[in-house]
């Protein structure tokens, strides 16, 4: 049951949804891998959303160089609280109600499965396709869905892998491009892509709309186009 | 036979237009293509594959996602994009 203050506060998108749909969302826990460019809008939107339990997941610190785009991170912030520290404070102010667990530490093989325990959605917010693989692997193994980003200068990509329906991100990117350590980046590219990912998100969880299942949304804000590709 | 081929993202920027025509042999694979696209655009030698370890492709034909493989046939639209990475 949601609150007279829940029916209030989600108002707006319970009229998109219904009150099931908010319920799904509330009792529903997604961890944000990666709070950067990227994470900071999936993890905002999500919150301001009323997803009951976000996980955010990064080892780093945030930096004076991050902030063209990390929305979530402040100067006072810097070198400080690890980046999903320096978010949660701020998401709870956002919305008290909710539930931000934090994660500070780099994921791998032998971490993954605790971390990731009981999570609902995996939302890719990295920067490197090595990690992107292990939770592609991860996705399989638990048969969680994995929304997929990636931002460059003004481009972009979203996809939603759905273990056993559609292709894995390995299938898609066999030949995954390199970590580039500062690739550049306008932080309303990450706006857009990030705010894609969320509105996943909330599709996976709502049943609501069409999720980009075997699709991938290509976004060029340079020459202003959104293409999709069908992948299979 | 006639294919035409469309460059998104930074591709478009390495090939200076958005999309342009190709005139192929009959029978020829996305691979072939990709090596007539660098013959007119050498540029592109240093953005895919081999040449280039960190550098990808990836390629639709008419909006659905194939690899290097895949035969064309006359009037398909064919897009190369580069996958990115950053987050």
């Amino acid at each position: 049951m949601l609150s007279d203050r829940e029916l209030e506060r989600y108002d707006r998108q319970l009229r998109i949804f219904g009150e099931g749909g908010q319920e799904k969302l509330k009792n529903a826990r997604v961890a944000v891998i990666g709070v950067g460019g990227l994470g900071s809008p999936v993890a905002y939107y999500l919150t301001a959303a009323g997803v009951g339990k976000i996980l955010l997941v990064d080892e780093q610190t945030p930096e004076l160089s991050n902030l063209n785009r990390q929305i979530l991170h402040w100067e006072e912030d810097l070198s400080k609280n690890p980046k999903p520290l320096s978010a949660k404070w701020k998401l709870e102010k956002l919305n008290p109600d909710i539930k931000i667990e934090t994660f500070v530490g780099h994921l791998d093989e032998g971490n993954i499965g605790d971390a990731l325990q009981d999570v609902d959605v995996i939302v890719d917010c990295l920067d490197n396709f090595e990690t992107r693989f292990l939770l592609d692997d991860f996705a399989h193994k638990r048969s969680i869905p994995l929304v997929h980003g990636a931002v460059e200068g003004l481009f972009g990509q979203v996809t939603t892998i759905i273990p056993g329906k559609t292709l894995r991100l390995r299938e898609i990117f066999p030949r995954a491009p390199g970590k580039k350590e500062n690739f550049p980046i306008l932080g309303a590219t990450a706006g857009v892509i990030g705010s894609i990912q969320a509105a996943e998100v909330v599709k996976l969880i709502t049943g609501f709309g069409e999720p980009l299942a075997n699709k991938l949304l290509i976004v060029d804000l340079e020459h202003n186009s959104f293409d999709v590709v069908e992948l299979e | 036979m006639k294919i035409r081929v469309r460059y998104f993202a930074r591709f478009r920027s390495v090939a200076g237009v958005s999309e342009e025509e190709y005139e192929v042999p009959e029978g020829i694979k996305v691979k072939d293509l990709i090596d007539l696209i660098q013959k007119k655009h050498p540029k592109f030698k240093e953005e895919i594959f081999e040449q280039n370890e960190d550098a990808d492709v990836n390629v639709s034909r008419n909006g659905k996602y194939v690899d290097f493989g895949e035969e064309l046939e006359d009037g398909d639209i064919v897009a190369l994009f580069p996958p990115v990475s950053g987050g």
